[in-house]
């Protein structure tokens, strides 16, 4: 499996701030727009809760990117 | 480690039709702590809700997991029903597989994948919740109505006449806003003053 | 409009404006500024007399759009509500340069005060309703193909409405403002500014076909032998009595051409539209005397800023944002803030008067209940880790934490010293002084980090 042959998934962590992200990606599900199911999305209340504990430890654990947004 | 639940909601074929919800469940009974996990057409129905409360009681559960739609739509329905069965409202965590997932995704086995890992995600969480309850704040029994057109009059006489008292606030020297600039006024025409 | 000023329940501040917004959801403390007015309204019986007595007589009337003129003491209109004047500061001569004051001459009620000052008032209220309403989109700056404005005679609906109006500067007769001539052929173009994408809004304003509708109508009936011409790219009729009321303007008469008129321009004192008959597939040419522009709703001047300081959010547009389109369209998602009439969405009156009884039920609904249940999950302090040194307190976006004195066991007995407190009518929830607090005093309940953390090792499995 290489990052090539399209078989290799990455895995995305997403923090949403449940006020604009996460409205945001609903909003997307309303409006039907596709797009790669990679992300797993964590509501945050605010992206003011992030704590950089919360990316280091998704890299620890073998995360390939992480994606704050608020 | 505290008995889980699990509930997942087909959301008619809104869900259905992309996410495997019969595996999720399945596969839910593996993660730590379920001890009964499910699938129904429409969980926010009242048949739906009756199943958790009655899994509430039969199987002792002590924390509650919806995947169903956005927990902006209805977290509070379902907090209110896990609270009708006997457990604090806020044991209880919501897993989005419709607009995060079911609607933006087509490839049935990736989103039956990641709906299970959404599903897992909200089992590590409920499992630290802990019970909350909700403190209580007064209320100034008194409105402000912005702006003195016919959306703030109507408005305005319509909380006065209920007996509350009401502000209403206009920037120009009188009120009537645009309304009162017209003519007579469709499809009646009858006067706008 | 009477039945509002004379309501026991109702107390009304116009020439006013919302100056701060603070507090939460029950619990609001409102700063109003009352602008100065030069006029005592305790004393003045809104006679009239300062108006027609006053020199500064050619003022152009903002309630007619220019169509009429004003003094620079005046009431909007004979039956404005209060029915009281107020002194325009910039055209007054007295004001501008302590030459004249005619009017405090003459004032039987000695009314007039050149002192007046801007007052500002503080009310406390537990909720919200916002009802700003719209402006209309200014055509003038976008659209030359129709002149830029440079034309007199092309007017928009608003102003057409103050010329059918009986109260409005022609006594209702239709008249050019150009020579006050009658128009025989008076020409509608609809969606100026709504449906262009390029020009200016892509929404449709929801009220222009039937007020288009209603506009050619009073031309037919008003003017012997008149002609009205409406140019659309649609009609939309969608409303109770609505298409009957399109079909009445149709029997009476009304010219419809599907086509977007491309240019305008004068013939002699006429105007000359130039467009496409898109049914007929051939282009036209109409001569008409008026042309009556359907311009766009948008949000009211200001409204940007109110919302800011009121705390909720604006739409794409800049109307303000709903909380749900279906399922909550008179919330906002600030708590106790709702939404009535255009100010969320162009409407007509029908609409308007329907979702500001739906505010009002709402702003009932919260006030049935003695007091409020807040959300539990904000914000908590450990005290025995909380070493008070103030860090989250400027970064509290809603002031809600605070430093207060505890009482703990020392060494040599006990000893006072600060901590935080959080007020959980206040707090929001949002979690920003977690990460700013060094000795991990605070924790946000429902989202602390032992769970996120717990979400994050789920996820990556």
């Amino acid at each position: 499996m290489s990052v090539n042959d399209g078989a290799w998934k990455p895995k995305v962590v997403t923090f949403a701030c449940n006020w604009c992200s996460y409205a945001g990606a609903d909003l997307a599900g309303l409006n039907r727009m596709q797009y790669p199911a990679d992300i797993r999305i964590i509501r945050v209340p605010c992206s003011g809760r992030m704590d950089p504990q919360f990316i280091l430890r998704a890299f620890q654990q073998g995360a390939d990117g992480v994606l704050v947004s608020g | 480690m505290k008995r889980v639940g699990v509930f997942v909601c087909d959301c008619g074929t809104n869900i259905a039709s992309v996410v495997d919800t019969e595996r999720v469940a399945r596969e839910a009974l593996e993660m730590p702590g379920v001890v009964y996990a499910t699938n129904y057409k429409y969980m926010c129905s009242d048949p739906g809700q009756d199943l958790i409360k009655k899994a509430i009681q039969e199987q002792n559960l002590e924390r509650v997991v919806v995947a169903s739609c956005s927990p902006r739509m209805h977290e509070n329905t379902f907090r209110k029903a896990v609270g009708d069965g006997g457990l604090n409202p806020y044991l209880f965590e919501m897993v989005n597989i419709r607009e995060q997932n079911s609607w933006v995704h087509n490839d049935k086995e990736e989103a039956t994948r990641k709906a299970s890992d959404l599903v897992r995600m909200a089992v590590f969480k409920v499992l630290k919740n802990e019970p909350l309850q909700p403190g209580t704040i007064p209320v100034t029994k008194r409105a402000l109505v912005i702006g003195g057109g016919i959306a703030g009059m109507q408005s305005a006489l319509d909380i006065a006449d209920t007996g509350y008292e009401v502000i209403l606030v206009e920037r120009e020297a009188t009120i009537g806003g645009k309304m009162v600039q017209l003519d007579k006024t469709f499809p009646t025409l009858d006067c706008s003053a | 409009m009477v039945a509002v000023a004379q309501h026991p329940n109702i107390k009304m501040y116009t020439y006013s404006e919302v100056e701060a917004v603070n507090g939460y959801i029950g619990n609001f403390t409102v700063t109003i500024r009352q602008k100065a007015k030069y006029v005592d309204w305790d004393k003045c019986n809104g006679c009239g007399t300062c108006e027609t007595k006053c020199p500064t007589k050619k003022l152009k009337s903002e309630f007619d759009l220019g169509l009429g003129n004003r003094t620079a003491i005046y009431k909007a209109f004979p039956q404005a509500v209060p029915n009281k004047p107020v002194i325009d500061a910039e055209n007054c001569r007295k004001l501008k340069n302590g030459k004249c004051g005619v009017c405090e001459k003459i004032c039987p009620t000695q009314a007039i005060n050149f002192d007046d000052k801007d007052e500002l008032i503080t009310e406390n209220v537990g909720a919200i309703v916002m009802a700003t309403g719209f402006d209309l989109f200014d055509w003038t700056q976008t659209y030359g193909e129709y002149g830029y404005g440079k034309f007199p005679d092309v007017i928009t609906g608003l102003q057409f409405e103050r010329l059918v109006n009986a109260s409005g500067p022609t006594g209702g007769k239709i008249k050019r403002p150009s020579d006050g001539k009658t128009p025989q052929s008076v020409a509608f173009i609809k969606c100026v500014g709504s449906r262009d994408d390029t020009k200016g809004k892509t929404y449709c304003s929801r009220a222009c076909c039937m007020y288009t509708a209603k506009h050619s109508l009073q031309v037919l009936e008003k003017i012997p032998g008149g002609e009205a011409y409406v140019f659309y790219m649609d009609v939309r009729t969608a409303g109770k009595n609505y298409e009957e009321f399109y079909q009445r303007s149709l029997n009476a008469g009304a010219k419809y051409i599907r086509g977007r008129v491309s240019k305008i321009y004068p013939r002699g004192d006429r105007l000359v539209l130039k467009s496409e008959d898109t049914l007929l597939g051939m282009p036209i040419e109409v001569e008409a005397d008026l042309v009556v522009l359907a311009t766009a709703m948008e949000p009211a001047r200001g409204a940007e800023e109110i919302a800011k300081l009121v705390g909720f959010s604006t739409d794409k547009d800049g109307f303000f944002q709903e909380a749900h389109p279906k399922l909550q369209p008179v919330e906002t998602f600030t708590g106790g803030v709702y939404l009535a009439g255009a100010c969320q969405g162009p409407k007509d009156i029908p609409d308007t008067v329907a979702q500001a009884s739906g505010a009002a039920v709402k702003v009932a609904m919260l006030f049935s209940k003695p007091e409020l249940s807040t959300q539990p999950m904000v914000s908590e302090v450990d005290v025995s880790k909380c070493s008070g040194c103030e860090f989250c307190v400027p970064i509290c976006p809603y002031q809600a934490i605070s430093m207060k004195q505890v009482e703990e066991r020392g060494p040599k007995g006990p000893i006072t010293r600060q901590a935080a407190a959080v007020n959980e009518g206040l707090c929001q929830g949002c979690g920003a002084c977690i990460s700013a607090c060094r000795s991990g005093a605070l924790n946000l309940k429902g989202f602390t980090d032992e769970q996120i953390l717990a979400e994050v090792d789920a996820l990556c499995l």
